[in-house]
């Protein structure tokens, strides 16, 4: 028995074979360039936001949380020696001048990459806004510690420190660091959406690839057999070239999901962690100083420093002795030992996971001795007063947090490559398929045009 | 043809319907949600206080109100439930409750099990003195006196172990019950979060006096699914708004600002997701 619908579908003359499979053949291939098309607009959508939109604007954003908080702990430092050593006092002024001009230059970056979005926009001008205030108060402190010949910077000089660094601390910088929020928020929504994207796309290109294939040997089935020949060259180049664009459309598509992955959790993720850790250890050090310049709010300072140091690496403990203590033990067991928690020690237990912990030893090394040098710190400020402590804070504390500074802008570095080189191979690897698509498609369309024109001719 | 046809409208909808179970298998986000079920204190004058079945108030309630309508989720569809500071964590791992809004302080090891938008505000550890009581002035003069603490709470341990303060401890069920013998003068102090103690004020603002003299920083977040990482950044970008919008003020303004209470007004540093 014959079903009616099966005749239509096995037309009876051998022209119409021939022209149905072609036609099946160019749908398909035009299929093939739909798919991967769309694949490559989502791959190119992505990397302009996490390449360069976003992902810039976090490690912009960042770069302003350094400078605003690295300003505040300078100013301290500079109230602290003003009148101890003129040499300590000079290095603490270019210190600070330095790190303004750095965050003029974050800021009006920031403002430039906001542009656009709102809320955003509002939160680049109350910093620029809050930035003239702080100055302001600095150089009023600053004039006032001049007049005062006293090692200890007079109590007018601290009050006003104290209204500086309350608006620095409480207002500021957490603008600037919802910044950098928003941003890795907005990277990580394109990423999650467009490396699924790319994905998918590349799973239908290869799919309508092999579809493309297939109607192609069927064509050339009608074409060659059928007329009692072995080969028809047109239409086998035809799948031998369906063929090499499948494989490299959607390896491409594969290969930039890849890239996309690497961009953000080698570079992009760790690269923001690391100058969370870089702002967040700037705070501390500034701690230190406000613990010895504003001796009414040294308790709250202590305590804000291990609030700062436990969202850093966080142990168990009751108090700094502990804290001190939980360090040394974490590091000294690391990679081994329970996972460590806050921001350096999730960090560091990612990178024990992927078998890297190498990387990040010496970050935590630094850390330890920064540590201990903060214990000693605060020993000397209990047993011989502030004064004598004031020569450990830039002696022993300085020397241990720049040596920790270096240590995260080593490793901070290395991932900000990660990223850059991710970026720039997915930049590359887009590049010349925006033609070279099209083209191939065409070029597969003319080759079944031209192998079976001559064949349908013989039935003219 | 027809089956070609068939085979190429199959490729085509494919898109569509991988679209579908990606949506189904990803987990469930506030983003999405038409209703959501917020948890809060029903015990804490000012934050959150239960004023009858299933109606609460408070400065937390009214944050957790202004979050849900930028999720847009309108106020008849919030149902609130009252949890404990025991109960948070397992509320939200259990799916129970969307959102809590209750006193959460964030910390290292809540982090690994709870996620955290915000923090909406940074309270201070204070201290709560009776109005005629002139000598304490800061977290020193609490040497020698007696402070009252909540169960299960470590305020005061924090200022006789962490600082080394050689007061007395006394305990009562809850801080709600250590008023009582504060103004009686059988307590001579009471410390925990400033905006908990002001709420307390509130109610006594003639017997009491808040010291304003903060040492620590409590940042109040809001606790989410650990998985509802998008969730939580749109409860950030809420809070960013509340800011920026004059709510934030409006809200401390209307439960705090008769107890002279140093308020800040500007956008909490937060903790950020995920």
């Amino acid at each position: 028995m014959r079903l009616p619908g099966l005749r239509r579908l096995r037309p009876a003359t051998t022209p119409g074979r021939l022209r149905r499979s072609a036609a099946a053949s160019l749908a398909a291939v035009g299929l093939l360039f739909a798919a991967a098309a769309v694949g490559t607009a989502h791959a190119r959508e992505g990397f302009a936001v996490i390449g360069h939109g976003a992902g810039a604007k976090v490690a912009a954003s960042g770069d302003l949380y350094y400078a605003l908080s690295d300003m505040d702990a300078q100013t301290a430092n500079m109230l602290l020696v003003w009148q101890r050593s003129e040499e300590d006092a000079d290095r603490a002024q270019r210190a600070y001048d330095a790190r303004r001009d750095d965050a003029g230059r974050a800021v009006v970056q920031a403002a430039q990459l906001a542009e656009g979005d709102r809320a955003e926009e509002r939160n680049v001008r109350e910093v620029v806004r809050g930035l003239v205030a702080y100055q302001r108060l600095v150089t009023e402190a600053r004039v006032l510690a001049e007049q005062d010949d006293d090692p200890d910077p007079p109590e007018e000089a601290v009050e006003l420190y104290r209204e500086a660094t309350d608006l620095m601390r409480l207002e500021l910088l957490p603008k600037a660091y919802n910044l950098t929020l928003d941003s890795g928020a907005t990277v990580r929504a394109t990423y999650e959406d467009k490396r699924a994207s790319v994905l998918l796309w590349a799973g239908l290109t290869g799919g309508a690839g092999l579809l493309a294939v297939a109607a192609l040997l069927w064509t050339h089935h009608e074409a060659a057999a059928r007329f009692r020949r072995i080969l028809n060259p047109a239409v086998a180049a035809a799948v031998v070239g369906a063929l090499v664009l499948t494989a490299a459309a959607a390896g491409m598509l594969v290969l930039q999901a890849e890239r996309m992955r690497q961009a953000k959790e080698e570079g992009l993720d760790p690269l923001l962690a690391l100058s969370r850790v870089r702002a967040v250890c700037t705070g501390m050090n500034g701690d230190q100083s406000r613990f010895l310049l504003d001796r009414e709010g040294a308790d709250t300072y202590e305590q804000v420093y291990l609030q700062n140091a436990r969202s850093l690496l966080y142990v168990e403990g009751d108090d700094l002795g502990d804290y001190y203590d939980g360090v040394d033990r974490a590091v000294g067991e690391y990679p081994k030992g329970d996972g460590m928690l806050g921001i350096l020690g999730r960090e560091a237990g990612e990178l024990a996971e992927q078998g890297r912990s190498g990387e990040v030893d010496e970050v935590l090394r630094a850390y330890r001795a920064f540590t201990r040098a903060d214990w000693e710190l605060r020993r000397t400020a209990a047993e011989e007063g502030p004064g004598d402590a004031v020569e450990v804070r830039v002696g022993e504390v300085q020397s241990a947090y720049e040596e920790f500074d270096a240590a995260v802008v080593e490793l901070k570095d290395t991932h900000g490559r990660n990223y850059e080189e991710a970026v720039r191979a997915g930049d590359r690897g887009l590049t010349g398929w925006d033609r070279g698509l099209p083209a191939a498609a065409l070029a597969l369309a003319v080759l079944v045009v031209v192998g079976i024109y001559p064949r349908l001719a013989e039935y003219r | 043809m027809k089956r070609t046809a068939a085979l190429l409208l199959a490729l085509a909808t494919a898109p569509a319907a991988a679209g579908c179970s990606a949506a189904l298998g990803a987990p469930e986000s506030v983003t999405g949600a038409d209703t959501l079920v917020i948890g809060v204190k029903p015990d804490q004058p000012g934050l959150g206080l239960r004023t009858g079945e299933g109606r609460f108030e408070g400065f937390d309630v009214d944050v957790a109100l202004y979050v849900a309508e930028h999720l847009g989720v309108a106020e008849e569809d919030v149902e609130f439930k009252a949890v404990t500071s025991a109960q948070r964590e397992d509320v939200l791992e259990s799916g129970d409750v969307d959102l809590v809004f209750a006193t959460y302080s964030i910390t290292e090891e809540r982090k690994s099990v709870v996620g955290f938008g915000g923090p909406y505000y940074v309270a201070h550890q204070d201290i709560l003195v009776r109005a005629d009581e002139e000598d304490v002035e800061g977290v020193r003069d609490l040497e020698g006196r007696t402070l009252c603490q909540g169960e299960g709470s470590n305020s005061a341990d924090r200022v006789i172990e962490e600082k080394g303060i050689d007061a007395r401890l006394h305990e009562e069920p809850a801080y709600g019950d250590c008023i009582a013998p504060l103004l009686d003068g059988e307590v001579d102090a009471v410390t925990t979060d400033d905006l908990i103690l002001a709420g307390y004020l509130a109610q006594e603002p003639e017997g009491l006096r808040l010291v304003n003299a903060p040492f620590t920083d409590e940042q109040y977040g809001v606790g989410i699914a650990l998985e509802d990482v998008a969730g939580c950044e749109e409860v950030n970008r809420a809070l960013t708004l509340m800011y920026q919008d004059g709510t934030a003020e409006e809200l401390l303004d209307r439960w705090f600002g008769e107890t002279g209470l140093d308020l800040v007004t500007s956008v909490p540093q937060f903790v950020g997701c995920g």
